[in-house]
C-alpha cells in the first residue's frame, strides 16, 4: 500500500522541495484527488496569513543540512561513521532534493576531473613507455 | 544550518559592483548544483538549462533586495524552484492554484501579486521575518547542542517527526528506537524551542505547532 501523503509532504511538494518521484507521485494524486487539493489549498491561505510550521521553517533554512564540504568528504569516505550514516538517512530518507542536487554535482566535478587524471597519466605513460626495458 | 561564507559575501559584494569576473565566477560555482536540482524534475536537458538561466536572470534581477546575511545557495535554489514551479505550472503538471504562488523564500524578489488573500492576522514583512528568525536560530542552537554532543539520532528523529511529518510509531520504526524515546526527544525539543520563543517575547498564536503538546 501506497504511504500517505502528509501534510508536511504538501508543503515540501508546494517548495519544490520533495525528491522528483514523490514530486511526480503528489501531482499525480493532485489530479484526481479534490480532498488533497483542497489541503494544498488551506497550506496557501496558511502561509498567507503568516502561520508557519516547525517542518516548513526548517526546511527552508535548511537547518540540518550538511555543508558542501560535508557533502565532498563523505564521497571522499572521509566522514566518521555516525556523520557518514546521517548523511546517508538525510539524503535517503528525508530525500533532501538540495543536498542530492549538490552531490550529484561534486560526484559529477569528481568524475570529470578523474578523467582528466587519466588522461594526463596516459600522456605519461605513452611518453615514456619505449624506455621500459623489453 | 550553514551561514553565508566570507567568500560568498565578498563575491555578492563584487557583483553588486558590476564586476564580471565575480559574475562568471558565481555561474561556474553554482550552475551545477542548481542544473542537477531541476532536471530531476524535468525531461529535456535544454529545458533544465533554460530554467537554470532564467534563475541567474533572476538572482540578478533581485540582487537590490537580495540579504547578504542568506546564504546565497539557499537563496539561489530558492529562484531554481520558483522558476521550477513557474515553468511546470505552464506545461500542466503542477495544478494552477487561486492564491499567492510560488515556494516559500522566494517573494523577497516576486513582486506581490494583486489577487491576494485576505489575511486572519495581518504581520508585516518584517516582523514575520524576525518571527522566523527567532525559530531559526532556536531549532539551530538546538540541533548544534545534539550534534556537539553526538547525538545523532536526536536529530534524525526531530528531523522525521518535523521535517516528513512521520508519526511517533513509524519514526520509532525507523530509527530502531522505542516509541516512548520518539516522544520524549519530542517532548524535549519543543519544550526548549518554547523556552527560546517565549524569551523573545513572541506571540503564541505565531508558532501554535509549540504548544499543541504542553
Amino acid at each position: 500500500m501506497a504511504a500517505p501523503i502528509r501534510q508536511a509532504d504538501l508543503e515540501a511538494y508546494l517548495d519544490e522541495a520533495l525528491p522528483a518521484d514523490q514530486m511526480a507521485r503528489v501531482e499525480r494524486a493532485l489530479r484526481n484527488d479534490e480532498e488533497l487539493l483542497a489541503k494544498l489549498k488551506a497550506i496557501y491561505s496558511r502561509r498567507d496569513s503568516g502561520v508557519h510550521t516547525l517542518g516548513e521553517i526548517w526546511r527552508r533554512h535548511r537547518l540540518s543540512c550538511p555543508s558542501r564540504q560535508r557533502l565532498g568528504n563523505y564521497l571522499l569516505g572521509a566522514l566518521s561513521d555516525d556523520e557518514e550514516d546521517y548523511v546517508v538517512f538525510h539524503l535517503e530518507t528525508i530525500g533532501c532534493r538540495y543536498c542530492r542536487a549538490s552531490l550529484n554535482d561534486l560526484e559529477k566535478q569528481q568524475a570529470e576531473a578523474h578523467a582528466d587524471v587519466e588522461q594526463r597519466r596516459r600522456k605519461y605513460f605513452q611518453s615514456s613507455a619505449g624506455l621500459l626495458k623489453k | 544550518m550553514t551561514p553565508p561564507s566570507e567568500s560568498d559575501l565578498l563575491l555578492t559584494q563584487r557583483i553588486r559592483a558590476g564586476e564580471a569576473d565575480a559574475w562568471s565566477e558565481l555561474i561556474a560555482r553554482f550552475e551545477g548544483r542548481l542544473l542537477a536540482f531541476v532536471e530531476s524534475r524535468l525531461r529535456s536537458r535544454a529545458v533544465a538549462e533554460d530554467v537554470v538561466q532564467e534563475t541567474f536572470i533572476g538572482f540578478l534581477t533581485s540582487l537590490p533586495n537580495y540579504d547578504d546575511s542568506r546564504p546565497l545557495e539557499t537563496y539561489l535554489f530558492s529562484i531554481a524552484a520558483h522558476k521550477l514551479t513557474d515553468h511546470l505550472r505552464r506545461e500542466g503538471r503542477r495544478p494552477t492554484l487561486p492564491l499567492v504562488p510560488g515556494p516559500v523564500g522566494s517573494s523577497s524578489f516576486d513582486p506581490a501579486g494583486p489577487a491576494r488573500a485576505a489575511s486572519s492576522i495581518y504581520r508585516s514583512s518584517e516582523r514575520r521575518q524576525i518571527e522566523e528568525q527567532a525559530l531559526v536560530e532556536a531549532i539551530d542552537g538546538q540541533l548544534r547542542h545534539w550534534r556537539g554532543r553526538g547525538d545523532w539520532r536526536k536529530i534524525q528523529c526531530a528531523e522525521l517527526l518535523f521535517v516528513r511529518g512521520w508519526p511517533n510509531k513509524q519514526v520509532a520504526a525507523a530509527l530502531d528506537i522505542s516509541e516512548q524515546a520518539v516522544a520524549n526527544t519530542k517532548f524535549d525539543f519543543l519544550a526548549r524551542l518554547r523556552t527560546a520563543i517565549r524569551s523573545q517575547l513572541l506571540p503564541r498564536d505565531v508558532f501554535p505547532e509549540l504548544y499543541e503538546v504542553e
